[in-house]
C-alpha cells in the first residue's frame, strides 16, 4: 500500500469570490517526501471513512466548500465538505491542496 | 378616522402601512399601526415592534452597535475585542475599515430604509479581523461577519489578495446576508442562493456608491474593486455592468458570471453556482438603476429592499424576484410609472419577461399611491 501510486483531485468552490480552484495530483510524479506527506494526510484524515457528503450548517454564506477524490490501490472515494464542516483531521489535507492547486 | 378610511384599509399593503409608519406624522403612524396590528397580513405584533424598536418603549433597541475583534490569525471566534462603538480608531487598517464599512452598511439600512441593523431591532454588529493565516475569504456565519487578511502568507510576488476589508462593499454585502437571514430567508443553493448572492451584492454596491455620493452613472458597478493585488489581470471579483468581464487571470482564470438567463450556469459547485449565476439579476439591478439615473439606492434600492423585506420566500426564483420587482415598483411608485418600467428594462436585458399580457394582474389601480398622497407623502 505504501508505494502504490495515489490520485488526488481537489476542488475549492464558493466563497465570496466565488471563484473554483482544481487540481489533480499524482503522487508518483511527486518528489517522495511530499508523496509521503500527501499518504500521512490521508491515513490520518481516515478519509475513505469519511461519509461522502458531510453536513454543512444551514446558516451563513460565502464559506468555501470542497470536493476531494482520493484513489489509492483500487479504492475511489469522493468527499464533499462545507469549510465549516470539515473535521479538523481533514484540514491538513485541504490547505496542502489549496497550496498545490495555487502553485499549479 | 379608522372607519373613514376602511375602504381602503383593505388593500393596503403591509409594506406601505410601514412606511408610514416610518414616515407619517404622528397621527398617520397611530393610525398605519393599528391597521398594522389588526391586519392578518401581517407577521404579528411581535415582529411590528421588532421591525419599529422606537415603538417598543420597554426595551427600545440601541442604535449601532458595533464590535471590532481581532483572530490574531487563529480560528477562534469572535476573538480578542480591538474596537467597541464610540472608540477612537484602533491603528489595526483591517480593523478599522470592518468598524467604519460596518458604520456605513448600518446608516444606508437606517437612514434610507429605516432599518434598525441587520435584524430591524439593532442587533449589534460584530466583525472579527486576521482570520486563519493565508485566507483569501470573507464570510457570513451566521451571527457575524469575518474576514481574511488575503494571502499575506505568500511571497510578495505570488500575492493575489489584499485584506478583505478593503473594500467597503464586501462588507456591506456580508452584512447583507444578516438581513437576507432574518427576511427572505433565501435558500443558499441554485436561483435563491443566486439571488441571496446578488442582494448581497447589490446592496454591497449602494453602501459603497453611497459613501462615494456616486450616482449610477457615476458609480463603477464592480464587486470587491481594491481585493486583488497588482499581481492580477482583473479590477475586481465581479462587474453588475458587465458580468463575466471582471478578471481573466493566469492563475485565478476568468470571471464564469453570465449576464444573460441563456448564458444560466448549471453546476454541482458553489451551491449550484450561487456567485455565478447572480450575475443575472446583478446586471438586470444595474439596468434598472441606469434607467432611472439619479442616486442608485434611492429608488432601484428601495424597490429591491422592500421586495426582499416583504415579498422573497426562501425558494424564490429569478422570475419570481423580477415580477415581485415589478410588482413593488407599481405599489410605490404607480402602475405604468417610469420607476416600474425601469424595473421591466433591467429584468428584459438578462432575458426575464414581466408585465406581459400573461402576468398576474396588478395590485388594485393606484392602491399605495392613494394612500401616500393621501397623506401628503407623495
Amino acid at each position: 500500500m505504501k508505494n502504490e501510486p495515489m490520485k488526488i483531485q481537489f476542488e475549492r468552490s464558493g466563497g465570496v469570490a466565488g471563484m473554483r480552484m482544481t487540481t489533480t495530483v499524482n503522487t508518483d510524479t511527486l518528489p517522495a517526501q511530499e508523496a509521503q506527506m500527501l499518504r500521512e494526510m490521508v491515513d490520518k484524515a481516515k478519509f475513505f471513512d469519511l461519509p461522502a457528503v458531510l453536513a454543512t450548517s444551514k446558516q451563513g454564506a460565502d464559506r468555501f466548500q470542497y470536493r476531494l477524490t482520493v484513489e489509492v490501490g483500487g479504492r475511489r472515494h469522493t468527499v464533499e465538505t462545507g469549510e465549516a464542516a470539515a473535521p479538523q483531521t481533514l484540514q491538513p489535507l485541504l490547505d496542502q491542496l489549496g497550496q498545490m492547486a495555487r502553485r499549479k | 378616522m379608522t372607519t373613514e378610511h376602511h375602504s381602503i384599509l383593505c388593500i393596503t399593503p403591509p409594506h406601505m402601512l410601514r412606511e408610514i409608519v416610518t414616515r407619517g406624522s404622528s397621527a398617520q403612524r397611530d393610525w398605519a399601526l393599528r391597521t398594522l396590528t389588526t391586519t392578518e397580513q401581517f407577521r404579528g405584533v411581535r415582529q411590528l415592534y421588532a421591525d419599529f424598536p422606537a415603538l417598543a418603549a420597554p426595551t427600545a433597541a440601541a442604535g449601532k452597535q458595533r464590535i471590532v475583534y481581532s483572530a490574531d490569525q487563529g480560528s477562534s471566534l469572535p476573538g480578542r475585542k480591538v474596537r467597541g462603538e464610540g472608540e477612537p480608531p484602533s491603528g489595526d487598517v483591517g480593523a478599522d475599515e470592518a468598524y467604519d464599512g460596518s458604520g456605513a452598511t448600518y446608516d444606508l439600512y437606517s437612514d434610507v430604509y429605516q432599518r434598525n441593523s441587520i435584524d430591524g431591532n439593532g442587533l449589534r454588529l460584530d466583525s472579527t479581523v486576521h482570520y486563519q493565516k493565508g485566507y483569501d475569504n470573507a464570510f457570513w456565519n451566521g451571527q457575524q461577519m469575518v474576514y481574511g487578511d488575503g494571502d499575506e502568507d505568500q511571497p510578495p510576488a505570488d500575492r493575489l489578495f489584499n485584506r478583505f476589508t478593503i473594500a467597503i462593499d464586501i462588507i456591506g454585502h456580508e452584512l447583507t446576508h444578516g438581513v437576507t437571514q432574518y427576511e427572505a430567508k433565501l435558500i443558499y443553493r441554485n436561483q435563491s442562493g443566486a439571488l441571496n448572492e446578488s442582494m448581497s451584492d447589490v446592496f454591497g454596491a449602494l453602501v459603497k456608491q453611497r459613501a462615494l455620493n456616486h450616482t449610477a452613472d457615476q458609480a463603477d458597478w464592480l464587486v470587491g474593486q481594491g481585493l486583488f493585488t497588482a499581481n492580477v489581470k482583473g479590477v475586481a471579483l465581479r462587474s453588475m455592468k458587465a458580468p463575466g468581464t471582471a478578471y481573466d487571470d493566469p492563475v485565478l482564470g476568468k470571471d464564469p458570471q453570465p449576464a444573460h438567463m441563456k448564458d444560466y450556469k448549471n453546476v454541482s459547485y458553489d451551491n449550484g453556482g450561487v456567485h455565478i449565476n447572480s450575475g443575472i439579476p446583478n446586471h438586470a439591478f444595474y439596468v434598472a438603476s441606469l434607467e432611472l439615473g439619479g442616486k442608485a439606492w434611492e429608488k432601484a434600492g428601495r424597490i429591491w429592499y422592500v421586495t426582499l423585506r416583504d415579498k422573497l420566500g426562501p425558494l424564490s426564483n429569478f422570475q419570481e424576484a423580477a415580477n415581485l420587482t415589478y410588482q413593488v415598483a407599481a405599489e410605490l411608485y404607480g402602475n405604468g410609472s417610469l420607476e416600474q418600467k425601469a424595473v421591466q428594462t433591467g429584468w428584459a436585458a438578462v432575458g426575464i419577461t414581466v408585465g406581459g399580457g400573461t402576468e398576474p394582474p396588478p395590485p388594485p389601480k393606484g392602491c399605495g399611491q392613494t394612500i401616500m398622497e393621501l397623506f401628503g407623502m407623495k
